[in-house]
């Protein structure tokens, strides 16, 4: 008997290692899109109704099934195809009026106003008081999700959640399609922050709050606004939805969509057979997406970016503190930058969807800085050396790699994080020879992902130089990114012009409601950040996706996938 | 043998409590825990993450920690998953019925291959049908379960298209109806089949090594010499003496059942608990990770206890006191 169980053992080890090499991706975990781009885009030929479009997600769902309440990704999809947000992002991830416009003069009162005759897949009307109902329910002590920022700045959000008052002071409903929403202050983003989703109240009707994540209209029952609705649910593996006549933007074509998890290793045979129509897949695998007949492989352009950074300082429980002098020398850095050929590595590395980036706005983002305005920091060895000389990093003794210039050893600690995907070890050691071609000694580490920025935050020792990524939301503001209070800021970098520059561009006296002079201050913050170079901004990547030939009117832009009530299939 | 049993489940609270330690002290060595997978800027403010870390207790002392679960636990409240926030009991319901339903019929499987190869084999040894069941039992244990999974989704559903590739049944059908049982039983039937091939191998040794060495016993040349039918011989005399030591394996596969499979429940996209366990590792889902393994190590136990009672039973010679 124990010999089994030791072959057992034998056999469990050699299996589990061979599959986790054997499996891809999760390099975007928490990725987050924002709501659709609502753009039309209709190829050729008529619209025809009918058919099952087969969707699939390559992980298993929560089973969080509403805005309020939902933390990741893979809901997220599920939750596109049959939630509304009340207004709209376009192309550039500026907010439009959708389902409510609005009007401000000060940008801290907002008087909105819905649209008449929107119909929830219950039969019920949409009336602004289940947005309310949403707002409440999010400030709610007992409210368990991560979206109470979204609500904390509307005047006695605070208050209510604390317990202080029984109302939120600055919303006022005056009847069913206008509501007045009140913030504390007036900021340029207070509407791309406000929480603009609304909950179905008859769904909720007698839940308590703290039941709600656990309740029937969270996980097996869902009602939204969108063009399909849920009719049913096989926990953690399928969801079945069926066309919402109602629907208030127009009848959608295609009768019923099935959404399964897949394991990615499957999902290219069941493309191949017909059996799967649509699905995100990992760039690893898009020559063989590409090399089916009845599938096309699409790519669009993503809003998220890669880095390395430098630690320059320490958290010290509030703000950053600069106070890291082992890469405070910008010659330094900025040898290093010279250094890495970033074309060939994203080329070798990110299997042709990615391309360098310059600044820590992702190209497609309307704040995002045109490249003539930016340092471009071209691979060139010769200025990397020379930069190096010159900050006094030689090599005196003979060892081929360079000192510090007190003469000491000096180690590039370089860190990467560790998924399941074998080529991140790969692109982790070309960068580390990079460095060591222009005469820098690194020592490369790779760290699991889900310990990465839980260890970047405890400032680990061997992640002085780090591989980071970020993907950015509608909100163009960086400063949750970048500015000298944030925790998310891992390099510690503490600039005083920048923090002035990011308020600004937030202060509404300064900008008001221009966003070309908007843009203009996030221009010169990105020059100042590039000047600076807190961090080594590598290359941004493009989301990819397959779906199957005969699903038409399927268009994609920053902010996503259109509507599925524009889909169609051909018959 | 009663009072054998109740000493030895008695001596399980010690164990279970040992064990319990052990699963919570390595869970809580596990670097991050279940909020530090969810960082993203754009989500979460940190604000959220601290006042998280508070509510679900990560920053009281460590004893305190433990006390405050093997409490609740003894309670039945298995605590909340971080991962799907509902209750961990729910969680697991949710998942049991797919993993009973994939070990059960695995087993099924298993035992009647096994039976029918081994039997055959062990009355006709050293012929060419016995090395050929060898030779295909030496290449089942070769074989890990992980490419035998993806050779099979290969072969017998991209290929042949003979059976679904992932999930555990067709949406489309209703509840509780004759053809939901029937999509269950398709959707099963190749993850099943991968997940036997192992324990088929060494059952059908085990079954055909028995037999051989049976039928050299004196009892079978006194039944010869009696003029007892070659069939009877086989089917009564021997058969019943070499299944002894099958039925012993019964309580180490009742654990099998439970504890799924984690390979073949992930390659298949099969929701039961060893995909449910996979992830839970993966997400740092501490409260429904240290349940499975305390169900798990519970199994064990009386998987085990089983199975020495059962060796009692069918074989007088071991006495148990």
């Amino acid at each position: 008997m124990k010999k089994r169980s030791m072959l057992w053992l034998a056999a469990l080890m050699l299996v589990l290692s061979a599959f986790l090499a054997a499996c891809s991706g999760g390099e975007k975990a928490g990725t987050k899109k924002e709501e659709n781009g609502g753009k039309s885009g209709e190829t050729a030929g008529k619209p025809q109704d009918g058919g099952t479009l087969v969707y699939a997600l390559d992980s298993s769902f929560k089973g969080l099934l509403n805005y309020s309440f939902y933390g990741d990704a893979v809901d997220d999809e599920i939750l596109q195809l049959f939630d509304e947000n009340l207004i709209d992002y376009d192309a550039q991830l500026k907010a439009q009026p959708y389902i409510a416009s609005w009007k401000t003069e000060d940008n801290k009162v907002f008087d909105f106003e819905i649209k008449k005759g929107v119909k929830w897949h219950n039969g019920d009307e949409l009336s602004v008081k289940d947005w309310e109902f949403a707002l409440y329910t999010i400030a709610d002590k007992d409210y368990e999700g991560p979206r109470f920022d979204n609500v904390r700045n509307i005047v006695g959000a605070q208050d209510f959640h604390d317990g202080k008052t029984d109302k939120i002071e600055g919303i006022k409903v005056t009847d069913d399609y206008h509501v007045q929403i009140t913030f504390d202050k007036a900021r340029v983003n207070n509407l791309d922050n406000l929480w603009t989703y609304p909950m179905n109240r008859t769904a909720f009707k007698g839940v308590a709050v703290k039941d709600m994540m656990s309740a029937e209209a969270v996980r097996t029952k869902p009602v939204g606004l969108g063009p399909y609705k849920v009719t049913k649910i096989v926990p953690g593996e399928s969801v079945e939805m069926e066309r919402f006549n109602d629907y208030f933007a127009g009848k959608p074509h295609i009768d019923k969509i099935v959404v399964k998890v897949i394991d990615p290793s499957l999902s290219v045979g069941e493309l191949k057979n017909g059996t799967l129509d649509m699905t995100s897949f990992h760039p690893s695998i898009i020559d063989q997406v590409k090399a089916l007949d009845n599938v096309n492989a699409i790519t669009y352009p993503g809003v998220s970016y890669y880095y390395v950074g430098f630690r320059l300082g320490t958290w010290d429980g509030e703000k950053n503190v600069m106070n890291e002098p082992k890469y405070a020398d910008k010659k330094l850095r900025e040898a290093m930058f010279y250094a890495i050929n970033r074309e060939e590595w994203v080329k070798a590395f990110f299997f042709g969807v990615g391309k360098p980036v310059n600044r820590p706005i992702p190209t497609n983002h309307w704040i995002a800085a045109p490249n003539d305005q930016l340092e471009q920091y071209k691979y060139n060895p010769k200025k990397a050396k020379e930069l190096l000389d010159e900050a006094g990093y030689k090599d005196v003794n003979g060892d081929g790699f360079r000192e510090d210039p007190n003469g000491k050893e000096f180690v590039v600690n370089f860190s990467h994080y560790a998924t399941q995907n074998p080529t991140f070890e790969a692109r982790a050691k070309a960068m580390a020879q990079y460095w060591e071609a222009v005469g820098l000694k690194t020592k490369v580490s790779m760290v699991d992902f889900n310990l990465y920025y839980d260890q970047l935050e405890k400032a680990d020792k061997s992640m002085e130089v780090f591989f980071g990524g970020w993907s950015t939301g509608s909100d163009p503001d960086p400063t949750p990114l970048w500015g000298s209070k944030a925790l998310w800021n891992y390099p510690r970098w503490v600039n005083d012009e920048s923090d002035k520059l990011l308020d600004e561009a937030l202060d509404i006296n300064v900008v008001g409601t221009d966003t070309n002079k908007r843009k203009d201050l996030y221009i010169q913050w990105q020059k100042l950040f590039m000047k600076d170079l807190p961090i080594l901004p590598i290359a941004e990547l493009e989301e990819t996706m397959a779906v199957s030939k005969r699903v038409q009117g399927v268009t994609f832009d920053v902010s996503g996938k259109n509507r599925p009530n524009e889909w169609w299939i051909k018959q | 043998m009663l009072k054998y049993s109740f000493r030895r489940i008695l001596g399980m609270i010690p164990m279970l409590f040992l064990i319990s330690i052990v699963v919570f002290t390595l869970a809580k060595l596990m670097p991050g825990d279940g909020i530090s997978g969810e960082i993203d800027p754009r989500n979460t403010d940190p604000q959220y993450i601290a006042e998280m870390r508070e509510k679900l207790g990560y920053n009281d002392p460590m004893p305190q920690q433990y006390f405050r679960w093997i409490d609740n636990f003894v309670q039945g409240d298995f605590g909340k998953s971080t991962r799907f926030k509902i209750p961990v009991a729910d969680v697991i319901s949710e998942r049991l019925p797919n993993t009973l339903m994939l070990g059960i019929t695995s087993i099924l499987i298993t035992y009647i291959l096994a039976f029918i190869m081994g039997s055959y084999a062990g009355r006709k040894p050293y012929t060419f049908g016995d090395n050929f069941i060898g030779g295909l039992n030496y290449l089942g244990l070769s074989i890990p379960s992980f490419i035998a999974g993806v050779f099979a989704i290969y072969l017998f559903s991209f290929t042949l298209g003979w059976f679904p590739s992932n999930g555990s049944v067709d949406i489309g059908v209703t509840d509780g109806t004759l053809e939901y049982w029937l999509s269950r039983l398709h959707h099963v039937l190749l993850p099943a089949i991968v997940l036997g091939l192992l324990s088929t191998a060494s059952y059908t040794q085990f079954l055909r090594n028995d037999i051989i060495e049976n039928s050299r016993k004196d009892f079978v040349r006194t039944a010869r010499a009696k003029g007892t039918p070659e069939r009877k011989i086989y089917n009564v005399h021997i058969l019943r003496n070499s299944i002894i030591p099958l039925i012993t394996f019964l309580g180490f596969d009742l654990v099998a059942i439970i504890s799924g499979a984690i390979i073949t429940e992930t390659i298949f996209t099969y929701p039961g608990l060893g995909q449910l366990f996979l992830q839970s590792v993966g997400t740092r889902d501490y409260p429904v990770l240290m349940t499975l393994t305390m169900l798990f190590s519970f199994l064990t136990l009386i998987g085990n206890l089983i199975a020495d009672v059962l060796y009692g039973v069918v074989d007088p010679r071991i006495r148990l006191d």
